[in-house]
């Protein structure tokens, strides 16, 4: 399936051609899906320390994860939401992006690990409220800061290689034959290119 | 200033870092992220401690023995990869606005984070039975957000430091 359309319908949207012609509005995405992102991770952090039974030890592995994961579900919903945003603005870029695609895919990775530890080792919670999680839970929680890591790479990466970028824009077929246009070279046929995001690095 | 960050740009250190490969700045760029999560974590747990939403099985000390130390870890991890970000492109920081207000800014939150860490370790007492139960300590910690947040932001601005200038023409000089 090809969903190029569904792309360039993206960056056709409204909310996508405001931010691209404001000077500012895309650098405030970026920034408040670095702090987003900062309490997301952080807070994740603070969790994992404490399953792996390096930090915190002494106090309820469930009352930690209850406390703290509330506030990074609602972080994540804020870095999905300018992460998003900031996709439309160049949709078809972003697509084709290798380190994005990289991205995506340490995310996917991430929430399947999350996933598994909420059908293993937290459903046995109870046993090792004082201590630290068993194999299973310490393995996802390593395996969690591993694939964070990767993500804020990639995620910076992705603003390296697709800044100033444009998506090539195919000509549509024409309808009918123009001679005119024809003879002076097809100077004429073809949609404007979108104007480019805001130059950053 | 500028002559200074041209002086610099020419420098051996800072030929060295830009010659390297060009991933070398996109990851002191991800470890200084990496640092602004740790810091922003950590903060958040202490803050969130001070304004009573968080943690009340732990005395104000235990909280602040928890994270302090990585919150001033994190300070100094984005100290040593700022410098390097300054070497590798001084212009690109020691001209940009944002880097200066940035700067005030984290000196600012460095002399009020020490000098709350240094009190509750000598008066923990007084912090636990007056200090924490007074809605001004409580509106004070959670202000701080208001500050990381603006430190993050003036942060990423670096990059767009141009729009100083439609703000506030000649700004930049």
């Amino acid at each position: 399936m090809d969903i190029t359309p569904w792309l360039k319908a993206l960056e056709d949207s409204g909310v996508a051609t405001t931010i691209r012609n404001s000077s500012y509005l895309f650098p405030s995405l970026e920034a408040v899906h670095v702090m987003a992102l900062g309490l997301m991770l952080g807070t994740i952090t603070v969790v994992d320390l404490r399953l792996l039974g390096l930090a915190s030890r002494a106090r309820s592995a469930e009352r930690v994860s209850d406390e703290v994961l509330k506030w990074t579900w609602a972080a994540f919903a804020l870095v999905a939401l300018t992460g998003f945003t900031m996709f439309t603005t160049n949709a078809r870029v972003y697509a084709h992006n290798t380190a994005f695609l990289i991205k995506l895919a340490l995310l996917a990775a991430a929430g399947v690990n999350m996933l598994t530890f909420h059908l293993t080792a937290a459903r046995s919670m109870h046993h090792w409220d004082r201590k630290a999680a068993p194999p299973i839970g310490k393995a996802a929680a390593a395996l969690s800061l591993v694939l964070w890591v990767g993500v804020v790479f990639a995620g910076r990466v992705v603003g390296f290689t697709t800044t100033g970028q444009q998506a090539k824009e195919q000509a549509p077929p024409p309808t009918t034959i123009d001679y005119d246009d024809f003879l002076t070279g097809g100077a004429s046929s073809g949609p404007p290119a979108a104007p480019a995001p805001p130059p950053a690095k | 200033m500028h002559s200074f960050a041209t002086w610099l740009y020419a420098s051996a250190p800072s030929v060295l870092i830009r010659n390297q490969e060009v991933w070398i700045i996109p990851t002191i760029q991800s470890i200084h992220i990496l640092g602004i999560a740790t810091a922003v974590g950590s903060a958040f747990m202490i803050a969130m401690r001070v304004a009573g939403w968080m943690g009340a099985d732990q005395t104000l000390l235990q909280t602040q023995r928890r994270y302090g130390p990585w919150l001033a870890g994190a300070l100094w991890l984005l100290l040593a990869t700022g410098l390097l970000l300054v070497l590798a492109e001084p212009p690109r920081e020691l001209d940009a606005v944002s880097f200066w207000m940035k700067m005030a800014l984290v000196a600012l939150m460095a002399v009020v984070a020490s000098t709350f860490q240094r009190s509750v370790r000598r008066h923990d007492e007084r912090w636990e039975t007056t200090l924490l139960r007074r809605p001004a300590v409580r509106w004070a910690a959670l202000s701080t957000f208001v500050v990381w947040a603006a430190i993050i932001f003036l942060g990423r601005f670096i990059a767009y430091d141009q729009i100083w200038n439609r703000l506030f023409p000649g700004i930049k000089g």
